[in-house]
């Protein structure tokens, strides 16, 4: 477990030293989250309301996508395939220490800063420009942080589920490329799920995206109350358990069929 | 400049047999993409249900803008793909541009034909089927000047976002670290003329009008094929001003890499 925490440590002050890549995702963020509202606006035009989602509602949400993406690392995470490619996980498969945690610890210092650093100032800065919701009570705080912090062990355990296919091809990205695309449309990240037809959000119930930003979100508007907060957060918890179970199967797997070359 | 085009389709023609020996990953690629730009496209249309009209336009009249918009982008994409500011960036940190500089043949050229990803084709079908679509959904009179500045519009559009990535890329010159900040312009630009201009803020607008000339690529002309009024009042020649927009943006564009070019000084690697 101490080797976990201080993993954790040094890959977040690596990454607090990603200042300048920081300042530009801030900043591209922040615009794009402009450009997301706008469309809310130009939509919702006279409606107050549209599937029990308010126009306030859908530029907060709006705001909380951009805030999402360093915190998920929503649009790429090739770490675990390069490794693959340049051969780096015979060494981190040596190490004496759970491969699966390895990679979680060093993530998670990845994602605090990115909260930290791109995802507050990001709220900071709309809230600044925007009327945003905020949750009301404690008890609704406290279940936005216990979401917050599943959708990030739901987001982990499926990029590293995802990157293991370089295991099998030697062109993972392409795979990768696609799979993250679905991550955006069904997590609500490109478009609130709510809005959507009834038959779009069916289908996305099928999958753990939507519990990586939309359930979170919704907890966050004040949309799901009482026992549907605690149902949103159980089906997240099983969501997080199901695919860090599937990560390990496939992990032994894929092991067994390793074959690296010295060199 | 015979030696030079013979040489650019030399290399792109070796990029294209390289890419297409791996078939199967070659078609997961280009569907890949294609399905991107499909996913992104569906998460707008698809709330049309809910809402039917955003700013006051229809879903045909918006996937015309956006039609339109990523066919331009993915020919862009494919034939600057050089340019693209965080794979030239890279050149220009490993030294490997230092190479190109030693040969005698046109540095442009050289540029223009080191990348050429021909899975972009994906977005480019994609783009043209929203386009078909925006045609079914609302049929266009057409007449042969509507016909031409349709023309002009996708012709400028790849002009104009070439230009940008000749910009971004010669900016990595004096930054070396391939600035992000580019992405603004280049996909935030993008992004925007995807949409009626109208629904922005004001200041963002008149950025992209005044600085940027981002909205005679789409808005203006698509105003005046799908006839629809002008809310800002602009002199009715406006539409017109597309191809001045596009090329003058891509002929700056090329004149500042000139300039960088007898700056450039190496990271000596």
């Amino acid at each position: 477990m101490r080797t976990f925490w201080e993993l954790t440590k040094t890959s977040f002050q690596r990454h607090l030293t990603y200042r300048a890549a920081t300042i530009a995702g801030l900043v591209t963020n922040f615009f794009f989250g402009i450009l997301r509202a706008a469309i809310f606006v130009a939509l919702y035009d006279q409606q107050a309301e549209v599937e029990g989602l308010s126009l306030q509602g859908a530029i907060t949400f709006a705001a909380l996508a951009q805030a999402f993406i360093g915190y998920l690392s929503l649009f790429s995470w090739y770490e675990l395939m390069n490794s693959v490619y340049t051969g780096d996980i015979s060494s981190d498969l040596l190490k004496p220490m759970n491969y699966f945690a390895f990679w979680l610890a060093q993530d998670l210092g990845r994602a605090l800063v990115n909260i930290l650093l791109r995802g507050l100032i990001l709220m900071a800065g709309y809230a600044l420009i925007f009327d945003l919701i905020w949750p009301r009570s404690s008890a609704q705080i406290l279940a936005v942080l216990i979401g917050i912090a599943l959708s990030w062990l739901i987001s982990f355990a499926w990029r590293f589920l995802i990157n293991l296919s370089a295991l099998w091809t030697p062109n993972a990205r392409g795979i990768l490329r696609f799979t993250f695309v679905f991550s955006w449309f069904f997590s609500g990240f490109l478009m609130p799920l709510r809005l959507y037809p009834d038959w779009v959000r069916a289908i996305s119930r099928f999958t753990p995206f939507p519990y990586m930003l939309n359930s979170v979100v919704e907890i966050y508007l004040g949309i799901l109350t009482g026992p549907e907060i605690l149902l949103s957060l159980l089906t997240q918890l099983f969501w997080a358990l199901a695919l860090v179970a599937a990560g390990q199967l496939v992990l032994r797997a894929g092991v067994r069929r390793l074959v690296i070359l010295g060199g | 400049m015979q030696h030079a085009l013979n040489l650019y389709f030399r290399l792109i023609g070796v990029q294209i047999r390289s890419q297409m020996q791996y078939r199967a990953s070659f078609a997961l690629e280009l569907v890949g993409t294609g399905m991107i730009a499909l996913f992104e496209y569906a998460s707008l249309a698809l709330v049309f249900e809910r809402f039917d009209n955003l700013g006051g336009w229809t879903l045909g009249q918006v996937a015309f803008l956006y039609g339109m918009s990523e066919f331009s982008f993915g020919i862009m994409d494919m034939l600057f793909g050089g340019f693209d500011p965080s794979f030239f960036g890279l050149n220009v940190r490993r030294g490997t541009f230092d190479q190109l500089l030693l040969r005698p043949v046109n540095i442009t050229a050289q540029v223009l034909g080191s990348e050429f990803t021909l899975r972009r084709i994906g977005k480019i079908i994609v783009g043209a089927g929203i386009f078909a679509s925006a045609l079914a959904l609302s049929p266009v009179a057409w007449t042969p000047l509507k016909a031409l500045l349709a023309t002009l519009m996708a012709v400028s559009q790849v002009a104009f976002f070439g230009g940008l990535f000749i910009i971004g890329a010669t900016v990595t010159f004096w930054t070396v670290e391939s600035i992000e900040v580019v992405n603004i312009f280049t996909y935030g630009g993008s992004y925007m003329i995807s949409h009626p201009m109208h629904i922005f803020p004001a200041g963002l607008r008149q950025f992209f009008t005044y600085f940027i000339p981002a909205i005679f690529l789409a808005y203006y002309p698509a105003l005046y094929i799908l006839e629809l009024p002008d809310p800002f009042g602009m002199p009715a020649f406006a539409p017109w001003l597309a191809p001045l927009a596009g090329l003058g943006v891509l002929i700056a564009a090329l004149a500042f890499w000139r300039f960088g070019i007898g700056y450039y000084q190496s990271t000596g690697t």
